[in-house]
């Protein structure tokens, strides 16, 4: 069984009168373990396919399937357990609540899955940042963070909760060529030790290097799919 | 539990707005205390000074002459004999009776002439029931038999008089015939009460019976109790009435102040008004600063809900910080409002001073009024504040909360 299955994907948004295609049929098969990038140009739809993907967004057409599980029609209610137990998200402009440390930003997303002894959610979330390459920053507020170093704090809290799938909308594209390389390795590595399926979106070239799959969307539709490796 | 923190954490962020929040709810409840303070102060001393210079704990009179009371008329007044006599001792817990004899009187000076409550007393029973002989500005009390008058500073302004000084009083008898009664002013009173200070003329008990023509008759009998014991001692007394069948009725201090007792009541409607506009007042912070925060965290409401947190789990967090807020207004507020009242009951506010005359609006207090403690205001107030913070964050809050999760993220 493969981990996501999109058949016939489609999503129009309305403005004013006019229906604007932002996906006009995608068809998607990503197995586990995977580490994809999806590229095209601005408007191509690739925002919006993460966004189905993710679960924060239901198509206007066709079914979209995780671990063999309908999600594209499910309740609003529904889709925030499916986001909060089986997927992570990387943002563009890293979205770190600015009050809590690079720790308490990570121990955020597991305190929602995981309500164990704080003893193990301090073992999780200081081994996840050491992998992140944060060691001894656990204390830092993302104002004490740069660019790269927030990035990482923002993968390590998409990693932390162990999810299947981690969709990253342009992760690197607001830092510099050598974090986002970092980045990207951190990426690689985790995909590599954890097994955790990777979607990433980027118009970097030197960042599409690292992926094994190469997703190419031209108005709404996959106009290229390649395997590397 | 984790979002409790964030919320406590995000009452750090946008620091100046939040104090102003803050400051605004401690502002308008120390406004709200200080004002239960001053109009507590003021109602008690109303009452005070109604019980201790106007009608005494206790009044006993004819129940015909209640009905007509103010207008102070010679007909069904008490005959003070043995009956009577023993009634009253026979009651437990008495501090004082003083037999009043009330007469509508002109006060001539000679040249002018103004109207004004004449007051037969017995000075030494006077004063075991009432405090405005310790208040004698000016010369001293008379003594029973003597052709004297006490009267109060500011009839003495008015009518430009002073201690022995001569005026006469133009009196109707009890058979409706004018009489005189020509007394020498023997003393001056500055009481507390504008009333007594006003246009009341003091003369002796047996002075005034006789110009009027009433025999060994008075208007009432006003007794002192310990405070609260005025219920059951009326009863007593009417027990002893009856008993004797003596025609006469006890009032407590409560049915003859019936007006300042409006008053109060009045005050606490207004009270009430004002605590819905304090409650308002922060309920209007809160919603706002609740708006301005979720518009400002709009990318972080689409993170936390790309986490998978539920809307009531993103309103908790802002309830959270809400309450906080709620929480910090209202200790600030009862802390200046501990501050505002207690200054206002060690030093007061002298109305006079500020040429204010509260006898004008039906207010028996001159000078200074003393605020009073009203410790369960505080306490009200402060859970109020909570509650208020708490129920006025759940809509805003829940508005944020339903954001679709693509256009927070994107801020769309």
């Amino acid at each position: 069984m493969s981990l996501l299955e999109l058949k016939g994907v489609k999503k129009f948004y309305q403005q004013g009168k006019i229906k604007v295609p932002a996906l006009r049929g995608v068809d998607l098969i990503v197995e586990q373990g995977e580490f994809s990038t999806i590229f095209g140009p601005s408007g191509s739809g690739k925002t919006t396919l993460l966004n189905m993907i993710g679960c924060l967004d239901t198509p206007t057409e066709g079914e979209i399937r995780l671990n063999g599980n309908k999600v594209s029609d499910l309740s609003r209610k529904a889709l925030a357990m499916t986001r909060r137990f089986n997927i992570g998200f990387v943002f563009q402009s890293y979205n770190l609540i600015p009050v809590l440390t690079a720790y308490e930003n990570v121990e955020f997303a597991i305190r929602l899955i995981d309500h164990t002894s704080e003893l193990k959610v301090k073992e999780k979330v200081l081994k996840i940042l050491e992998e992140v390459g944060l060691k001894g920053l656990e204390n830092r507020r993302p104002n004490e963070l740069s660019g790269g170093e927030s990035q990482r704090v923002a993968i390590a809290r998409a990693l932390v909760k162990e999810p299947k799938l981690v969709l990253a909308d342009e992760p690197t594209a607001n830092l510099d060529s050598k974090n986002a390389a970092d980045v990207v390795k951190i990426m690689v590595k985790m995909n590599k030790e954890l097994g955790t399926t990777f979607i990433f979106s980027t118009h970097d070239p030197m960042v599409m290097e690292y992926a094994h799959r190469y997703i190419n969307l031209k108005d709404g539709m996959i106009s290229a799919d390649e395997r590397r490796g | 539990m984790f979002s409790f923190k964030l919320g406590l954490k995000n009452l750090t962020r946008q620091k100046r707005r939040n104090i102003i929040t803050i400051m605004v709810i401690a502002f308008a409840f120390f406004g709200y205390l200080f004002m239960d303070s001053v109009m507590g102060g003021m109602e008690e001393m109303s009452f005070s000074n109604i019980k201790n210079y106007d009608t005494g704990n206790i009044q006993v009179v004819h129940p015909e002459y209640w009905k007509d009371r103010e207008k102070l008329p010679l007909e069904n007044l008490i005959y003070l004999n043995q009956d009577l006599e023993e009634s009253i001792k026979n009651t437990d817990g008495l501090l004082g009776v003083s037999p009043e004899l009330r007469f509508k009187a002109n006060l001539n000076n000679g040249i002018d002439e103004v109207a004004v409550l004449g007051l037969g007393i017995f000075p030494e029973q006077y004063n075991e029931v009432f405090d405005s002989q310790n208040y004698i500005f000016e010369g001293s009390m008379f003594a029973p038999g003597e052709s004297k008058a006490v009267i109060g500073v500011k009839l003495a302004e008015l009518m430009d008089l002073k201690v022995n000084d001569y005026i006469t009083l133009l009196v109707r008898t009890k058979e409706e015939t004018f009489n005189t009664i020509d007394v020498e002013i023997s003393g001056l009173l500055n009481a507390p009460n504008p009333m007594i200070n006003n246009g009341i003329v003091f003369i002796p008990l047996d002075i005034a019976q006789q110009a009027l023509n009433v025999g060994n008759e008075v208007s009432l009998l006003a007794m002192k109790t310990a405070s609260g014991d005025e219920d059951k001692i009326t009863r007593a007394l009417m027990d002893g009435f009856k008993n004797k069948n003596l025609d006469l009725q006890a009032y407590s201090w409560r049915e003859s102040a019936e007006s300042v007792i409006a008053l109060s009541t009045a005050k606490k409607s207004g009270a009430g008004t004002i605590l819905s506009v304090v409650l308002l007042i922060g309920m209007i912070g809160i919603i706002n600063n609740v708006i301005l925060s979720a518009l400002e965290r709009t990318g972080e409401i689409g993170m936390m809900k790309a986490l998978g947190m539920r809307e009531w789990e993103i309103v908790f967090v802002f309830m959270v910080e809400a309450t906080g807020i709620g929480i910090l207004g209202g200790l600030a507020g009862c802390l200046i409002g501990f501050a505002g009242v207690g200054l206002m009951a060690k030093y007061g506010v002298g109305f006079s001073a500020m040429g204010l005359d509260m006898s004008e609006f039906g207010i028996p207090i001159l000078d200074k009024i003393y605020g009073t403690w009203n410790v369960p205001a505080f306490s009200f107030l402060f859970i109020l504040s909570v509650i208020v913070a708490l129920l006025s964050s759940i809509v805003p809050a829940y508005w944020a909360a339903h954001k679709d999760p693509v256009k927070a993220i994107y801020h769309r």
